[in-house]
């Protein structure tokens, strides 16, 4: 697999002017390279949306570097552009198209060949298991296939770099698997991927690297493995309480550390060495009728994520909190 | 890939993706194009010939205006509004061959509404026509400038205002530029405007092309004719490249 660098980013502002400005990229340093899918995780307005759409030049940047492929994306638009695929977060309206009609016009558009593209096309509505939707009129479709319609659409004939936003929004289960394999073999064909989404369970499985951003800022950046590092002598519980539990003041485990609690739902992490015990416990709280079921997974990616930028918020809102009163 | 292939690959795209509203919007240019005629035939009452040629021959500039003012920039604010224009600038295309494109499907549309609103007027006012050889790229002309402004407008306005001020405009030309009627008619500061507006100039290249024998095309008019069509193309294909 070859490492060679398709995208690098160096310090990347942008603050949008205005009356509600916000500086949407506070200095973003990312790297993605030749057969790598990197993930950003970030929440609303973490400033995701603003990074890619300074790659393809339809937001340039207050400061910092965009190179693609070594050419200086800030430049030459034209070029980024011709070097990388989008998909948007919003679906492309395709209305008056057949999702095998808009997959192969866009190829060509981007410059592919007739036969090359309505092979590839054949290939990806096989993949995707689109078949069957393959000729409707888009009006007809339902929103998870026009979003696999516009992920084909994307990489029909792809750049260098291939960026996803939220891909497997409104697909079902089943074609969702079929899509991870199609962005990890986009990858394995030598493209950089990056690839914006919430979905961080799914995710964890397809991604070299994983990049969060936060307030415009990158907070973490590592392999799936190397962020839940720290996690690893850690396991999360999750109980669900009986009717009733929460007045009668039911507690946590001592050896339970509180993480969140919601409606009858409460979540916590646990030493992996005071497991046992705890499992132990929780029996006992379950044949007692204080719980009506308890489950102990290992710590996700999905459990950094939340550490790194749950805690900033919910001190974001303690501060607003003390400023109201 | 040629730029010509794309540029026809583009337009695939704009007019297949109108493909169901195609036929009513084609209905609804034949219907304005007619209506314009037959509606200021009633304002006029029965228009002595000069008159009857004036009113047959302006009212194909309304119909080429109304679809570059009104109809490209309504369009484009839904394509904003919906998010594929924003897509659309994604693709690895000259910005300007969005403009060519969206040209040629709105050309396209206007055509069938253009030509029976010419017929409508002929028959209705039985009027003798003599069009010039250049009568094609003067449409053409008149139909990018028309076209041009109308993106430039749709790009720089946030797409409510752009809505607008395109029914402001219905209203403006239908009825205070000299295009279904004679300048000399308006207030001097009116015609003074529209020395320097591209109206009158596009009203009559399309007069001198349709009746060659009756009308002239004034140097001075297609001087300022030629300007508004490079400044406006130029300022969409600026709007287009734009980034926030």
């Amino acid at each position: 697999m070859s490492e060679a660098a398709v995208l690098t980013v160096r310090g990347l502002r942008k603050r949008y002017r205005g009356r509600n400005g916000v500086q949407a990229n506070d200095g973003i340093d990312l790297d993605v390279a030749a057969g790598q899918v990197v993930g950003l995780l970030g929440h609303n307005g973490a400033g995701k949306t603003t990074l890619v759409n300074q790659v393809v030049g339809l937001v340039l940047p207050d400061a910092g570097t965009i190179a693609l492929e070594g050419v200086d994306a800030v430049a030459r638009p034209d070029e980024a552009r011709r070097r990388t695929s989008i998909q948007a977060q919003a679906n492309v309206p395709i209305t008056g198209l057949t999702p095998r009609r808009a997959i192969e016009l866009v190829g060509r558009i981007r410059g592919a060949d007739r036969a090359a593209v309505r092979t590839r096309t054949g290939e990806l509505l096989d993949a995707l298991d689109l078949g069957p939707w393959a000729d409707t009129p888009a009006e007809k479709v339902s929103g998870g296939i026009a979003r696999l319609t516009a992920f084909a659409m994307t990489v029909v004939a792809p750049g260098r770099l291939v960026v996803l936003d939220e891909p497997t929004n409104d697909v079902d289960p089943v074609r969702r698997r079929l899509l991870w394999q199609q962005i990890r073999s986009l990858a394995d064909d030598g493209r950089a991927v990056l690839l914006v989404t919430h979905n961080v369970r799914e995710a964890e499985r397809v991604v070299d690297r994983l990049a969060v951003l936060d307030h415009g800022r990158v907070v973490a950046d590592d392999t799936p493995a190397g962020l839940t590092a720290h996690l690893q002598g850690t396991l999360t519980v999750e109980a669900d309480l009986s009717p009733g539990a929460v007045d009668a003041g039911w507690r946590w485990h001592p050896a339970v550390r509180e993480v969140s609690r919601g409606r009858n739902r409460e979540v916590g992490t646990v030493r992996a060495e005071d497991a046992a015990e705890v499992v132990r416990w929780a029996q006992g709280e379950v044949a007692g009728r204080r719980l009506e079921r308890y489950a102990l997974t290992p710590a996700s990616l999905e459990d950094v994520y939340v550490e790194l930028v749950g805690d900033e918020h919910r001190a974001a809102q303690g501060r607003t909190a003390e400023v109201a009163a | 890939m040629t730029t010509v292939q794309q540029t026809l690959l583009l337009t695939q795209w704009q007019f297949r993706r109108q493909a169901t509203m195609l036929p009513l919007l084609v209905l609804v240019q034949v219907f304005l194009a007619i209506a314009t005629i037959l509606g200021f035939g009633l304002v006029i009452g029965d228009p002595p010939p000069d008159q009857a040629l004036y009113l047959a021959t302006g009212a194909p500039t309304i119909t080429l205006v109304m679809v570059g003012l009104v109809m490209t920039p309504q369009m484009l604010s839904q394509s904003r509004t919906e998010g594929s224009l924003d897509w659309m600038r994604t693709l690895p295309v000259p910005r300007g061959l969005f403009l060519v494109s969206d040209l040629l499907v709105w050309t396209l549309i206007a055509l069938p509404g253009m030509v029976l609103g010419i017929v409508t007027g002929v028959l209705r006012f039985d009027v003798d026509l003599s069009p010039a050889p250049w009568l094609v790229p003067a449409t053409l002309l008149v139909s990018l400038t028309a076209a041009a402004v109308g993106y430039g407008m749709a790009s720089l306005l946030k797409p409510t205002l752009a809505m607008l001020m395109t029914q402001v405009l219905v209203f403006v030309i239908l009825l205070f530029t000299p295009v279904s009627y004679p300048a000399d008619r308006m207030p001097a500061w009116l015609q003074a405007a529209h020395e320097w507006l591209p109206f009158e100039p596009m009203a009559q290249l399309i007069r001198s092309g349709l009746a060659s024998d009756a009308f002239s095309m004034p140097g001075r008019s297609l001087v300022v004719l030629l300007a508004w069509c490079a400044a406006s193309v130029a300022g969409a294909t600026w709007a287009l490249r734009r980034r926030a």
